[in-house]
């Protein structure tokens, strides 16, 4: 009995000893060394490629060090009193109910500035960026859109272009299935539904995303500015085989596309089956 | 019993206040719920472009306004009911209590429930079940919710008839037949908004 | 009898242990009811965690008895299950039962001085209800075409027949129906309870911040919980009966019929609550923890309770910003997200006042007082990220991947979860008249912040690479499967994480049987539940208390040498 409380009082004196915890942290910590030290792997997102990509960048940044900041205030406001203000027997705490007109002002000072800091100053420029950006999608008549029509199904993207005729649902549209390719440099503009579940349109290299839902066309853009291959992805759970329902975006140079896009419009002529009336789904396009 | 050495809790002493303001937040919570249905109405409604649709049978505008005539008659009937009772005691309450307005809030009461059922399969008859179209849907949902409460109600107000005959209220539990009439009003209010979304407006 | 709100002791087995009207026994059973589902949802997540890391091999040990049908592969359908009623689990049969049930149900009567709450029956009924309910929730993973596989969001039209006609779904919304109608009962219960049963004295400004909490959190249940009761209503009649409240006709068809974006903002206009519903509890008994074992006053007491009431009222004009993508209007949007920021600012006042409350006290560092800490900690990780979440600019990328998950996780799932467990450890002396192990408490808390932070950091990592939330396998396409370390990485930390929990488990029966026994008031704190014996008799007080001082006033001046504490029953001595 007397061994047993002797022992007991070793390992909590132990316990309470920093360095033993410092040591676990570390031990714990080291658990997940291996595979952050392995070569070859990927912290982050690919680099952006479209015209409102460094945006996101800047405002992921911008809310990164300052929430950096205000956490290390909590960090420290918490480490200072837990060393320094440990139980002694016989001292007393300072006893402040923390109602006085100062402390009101302090946090009312305080909670003033994080908001004009932290959230003003965000909400600007997030403001700034939507009505730029993200919310500014481009009318059918400016020079230079390239229009998209997409319709979402479990699991798969399938786009529609216009072809030849400058119109869709004609017997020249182009379909691509998981498969978008589109001419660099110019603005992309989508309109999507779904056929059956909510899906949404993930495109991590061009920094947007946005959901299509069954019953209701929504709209989204984006102007590539790097030709190359991308990922799409459906960022909406959809079932089954949600994970799987990928693509592949293809940006291309605008001549390689022009080239493209004619052979892939007289394709879609030989191809088309007035009959096959699951292959005929476009909608006028919504101002 | 231990609870005979304790002294008496002040709390017991204003029980009906509490049980009242339990049924206020009863009533509240009732109230969002409905207020989301309502707020469903209110937002498909907008959605589909002809309102009412045409060219299909829709639920008998006189039926529906009788019924809730009938319903309005029955909650003003067990108010009367309520207002007659001075809840000194049982006896007296059970005397005040089952007159003529009691029963006849009660056949009222089961007299809405028929009209409903008759409002239903009228609908039926028509060829208008619930899986006919976004009205459909609606006016039998909203309904069904609506009659889910009307059943509760109308078997409260049984029990608490069964109570009243038995002389079971009397000045400490006279809050119990109170809140019961207080859950038909609800019931009421909320038949009458159903009535002015589906008829009216 | 009559006006005896005191029920009288019971006699029967069932009527003292299993149909008991007795808060005391009922926030017990909560207890009790609350761990079990914690464990069911936590061996989930572990499940998940170990299909994500290794996408498709059998589950070692218990798989082949949980997946028979697979040899002990997860497949994507049952992948999907997992991680929709992990999440259903974990908030409503798991935190709520714990956090609301079992603390609501213990702390009320005792901490405002009454013998019981005001309708007793009602409480039983509400813990019945919500059994009832898990029992539904369970049943429903069995059922022959298939379970739950909607997300805990159960999003029309995936969660109607378009996807499929498994009654699993259906009996999801029920047992969520019925889950939230104990909610209401309960919440009916407690605001009614706090409203008119507190002891003399104990005015508002008195009351202790647990019950503050506790009693807006019901405030929100009973105006909350009803929307989503109603939400499930018209989800079963469109799964039942054919309705189409939230299934549209196809656009290539015409368009019109129902609107499940409609069910998005209905489930939301509770779901934004619902944070609060569980954050609430845990910054009251956090606002309480750490004034008790800092021995100092809570910093700006009615600044905390204005705080949490600005939160209340603004969560309900908040909700929007979980549907950024789902095409709201742009100035919809905007104004959501404004309305968002502006909840940093009560948030910020808490904030003040916790690091205020234990700047230069005589902290003692026990075990409620390290889960206090971590609650400030994590929720601080969990704040500080949801600026990312509220703003549209960076939402647009982040909505729907691992950055979402690892945000909630911090925010409410982790905050209310240690602010449970402090909760425990500390109520546990009065519940059980025994202590728990320091030793082993201590040893736990450590072994689940650490790797819990590690776990849902790594996941704001994963969200900022652009791995998209709710996927079966990250291996089976080049740009994910570049992320995989992660995966791995994370789920290391969670099966060290899940591993702790054991600790916990180990420590709350060894203690709950053979700990050490407790004094009356082994906290040394004046509210009015440690003014009580231990065990507590039948009715709490023997007589009602009359309370003079506050609940907070620690280390007075006025005090006696040697004394830092004062009960809320006996006046301060005149300094
Ligand atoms: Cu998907
Ligand atoms: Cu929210």
């Amino acid at each position: 009995m007397k061994l047993h409380t002797k022992m007991m009082q070793r390992l909590t004196s132990l316990w309470t000893s920093g360095i033993t915890r410092a040591s676990l942290g570390l031990a714990i910590l080291c658990g997940m060394a291996p595979e952050a030290l392995a070569g070859g792997k990927r912290w982050g997102p690919v680099p952006f490629a479209s015209d409102f990509g460094y945006r996101f960048e800047d405002l992921f940044w911008l809310i990164t060090w300052l929430c950096v900041g205000s956490f290390s205030i909590v960090v420290i406001m918490i480490l200072i009193p837990s060393v320094r203000d440990r139980y002694k027997p016989g001292r007393k705490a300072h006893f402040d109910h923390g109602a006085s007109l100062k402390d009101k002002r302090l946090a009312t000072v305080i909670s003033a500035a994080t908001f004009l800091v932290l959230d003003a100053w965000v909400l600007v420029i997030a403001m700034t960026d939507l009505r730029e950006a993200w919310w500014n999608i481009p009318e059918s008549e400016e020079a230079g859109v390239y229009e998209v029509e997409v319709l979402a199904q479990q699991w798969a993207w399938n786009f529609r272009h216009k072809g030849a005729d400058g119109k869709f649902g004609t017997a020249d549209d182009i379909l691509q299935m998981n498969e978008l390719t589109v001419p660099n440099g110019r603005s992309v503009s989508f309109q999507g539904t779904s056929k059956d579940v909510i899906h949404s349109l993930f495109i991590p290299a061009m920094r947007f995303k946005k959901d299509f839902n069954p019953g209701d066309i929504n709209s989204v853009w984006f102007k590539p500015i790097t030709a190359g291959n991308y990922t799409i992805l459906c960022a909406e759970l959809c079932g089954y085989a949600h994970y799987q329902m990928f693509g592949e975006l293809h940006v291309l140079e605008s001549d390689t596309f022009d080239n493209w896009a004619a052979d892939a419009s007289e394709l879609g002529v030989a191809a088309y089956d007035s009959e096959d009336t699951e292959a005929r789904w476009a909608w006028d396009w919504k101002e | 019993m231990t609870s005979a050495a304790i002294s008496l809790p002040k709390e017991g002493i204003k029980s009906r206040v509490n049980t009242t303001l339990g049924m206020v937040f009863f009533i509240g919570s009732w109230s969002m719920s409905f207020g989301t249905l309502f707020l469903a109405f209110a937002v498909l409604r907008q959605r589909s472009g002809v309102w009412p649709p045409v060219g299909i049978a829709l639920p008998s505008l006189p039926m529906a306004t009788l019924a809730t005539a009938v319903l309005i008659a029955s909650s003003v009937a067990f108010h009367r009911a309520l207002q007659g009772i001075d809840a000194k005691d049982s006896n007296a309450v059970r005397a005040d209590g089952l007159g003529l307005p009691w029963i006849i809030g009660l056949v009222t009461g089961v007299a809405f429930a028929l009209l409903q059922g008759w409002l239903w399969m009228d609908l039926m008859a028509a060829g208008r079940n619930p899986s006919s179209g976004l009205y459909e849907s609606l006016f039998y949902g909203l309904t069904w919710v609506h009659a889910l409460h009307v059943g509760i109600g109308l078997l409260s107000l049984l029990w608490a008839t069964i109570g009243l005959a038995a002389g079971r209220y009397g000045s400490h539990r006279f809050s119990t037949i109170n809140n019961i009439v207080i859950f038909w009003h609800f019931v009421d209010v909320v038949w009458i908004v159903l009535y002015l979304a589906f008829f009216i407006f | 009898m009559s006006g005896d709100h005191i029920h009288a002791e019971p006699t029967n087995f069932f009527r003292k242990h299993v149909f008991s009207v007795d808060h005391k026994v009922i926030a017990k059973q909560f207890l009790w009811f609350g761990l079990v589902w914690l464990g069911i949802g936590g061996i989930m997540a572990m499940l998940i965690r170990w299909q994500l890391a290794n996408p498709g091999d059998p589950v070692p040990v218990i798989g082949s008895f949980l997946f028979p049908r697979t040899g002990g592969v997860i497949d994507p359908a049952t992948y999907n299950t997992l991680f929709t009623m992990h999440g259903t689990i974990m908030i409503f049969l798991g935190l709520t039962p714990l956090i609301i049930g079992c603390v609501g149900n213990w702390a009320i009567p005792l901490m405002i001085g009454a013998r019981d709450m005001i309708f007793p029956l009602l409480n039983c009924l509400s813990f019945w209800t919500v059994f009832a309910g898990g029992c539904v929730g369970f049943y429903s993973l069995f059922v022959p075409l298939g379970a739950t596989e909607a997300g805990w969001t159960g999003y029309p039209t995936l969660s109607t027949t378009v996807n499929g006609l498994g009654s699993g779904e259906t009996l999801w919304a029920i047992a969520v129906f019925l889950i939230g109608a104990s909610s209401i009962m309960g919440g009916i219960n407690y605001m009614t309870t706090v409203i008119r049963l507190r002891a003399p004295g104990m005015t508002w400004g008195r009351l202790p911040l647990t019950v503050w909490g506790l009693f807006l959190t019901s405030a929100l249940n009973v105006l909350f919980i009803p929307v989503i009761g109603s939400a499930m209503l018209l989800l079963i009649m469109d799964r039942v009966f054919g309705t189409t409240f939230f299934v549209p006709a196809s656009i290539m068809q015409g368009g019109g019929g129902g609107d499940p974006i409609l069910y998005q903002h209905l489930f939301w206009i509770f779901g934004h609550p619902e944070v609060y519903i569980l954050i609430l509890p845990a910054w009251g008994i956090i606002g309480d923890l750490l004034s008790f074992f800092a021995r100092k006053p809570a910093f700006g007491y009615r600044a905390q309770v204005g705080a949490m009431t600005a939160v209340t009222v603004l969560s309900a004009v908040v909700y929007g910003h979980h549907m950024f993508t789902t095409g709201l209007s742009a100035m919809l949007g905007e104004s959501f997200m404004l309305l968002t920021m502006i909840i940093s600012v009560p948030a910020e006042i808490l904030f003040f006042s916790w690091l205020h409350t234990i700047w230069r006290g005589n902290i003692r560092f026990t075990v409620p007082m390290l889960w206090s800490v971590g609650v400030i900690f994590v929720f601080g990780l969990g704040g500080l990220t949801g600026i990312y979440c509220a703003t549209i600019g960076t939402d647009i990328f982040l909505h729907d991947t691992y950055f979402i998950v690892g945000h909630f996780h911090l925010t409410m799932a982790a905050s209310a979860l240690f602010a449970a467990f402090g909760a425990i450890v500390f109520f546990f002396p009065k519940m059980f008249g025994r202590m728990m192990s320091p030793l082993l408490g201590k040893l736990h808390f450590w072994l689940t912040i650490i790797p819990l932070v590690s776990v849902f950091c790594m996941m704001f990592v994963m969200g900022y690479a652009g791995m998209p939330r709710r996927y079966y396998d990250h291996t089976s396409m080049e740009f994910l499967a570049s992320l995989q370390h992660m995966n791995k990485a994370a789920t290391h930390m969670a099966f060290l994480l899940g591993s702790a929990q054991l600790i916990f488990v180990f420590n709350f029966i060894k203690s709950r049987w053979f700990g050490k026994p407790a004094s009356t008031n082994p906290w040394e704190v004046g509210t009015l539940d440690w003014q009580t014996e231990t065990p507590l008799p039948h009715y709490n007080f023997k007589d009602i208390p009359t309370v003079v001082t506050g609940p907070h006033e620690f280390s007075h001046p006025a005090l006696p040498e040697g004394r830092d504490w004062i009960s809320m029953t006996e006046e301060l001595p005149s300094a």
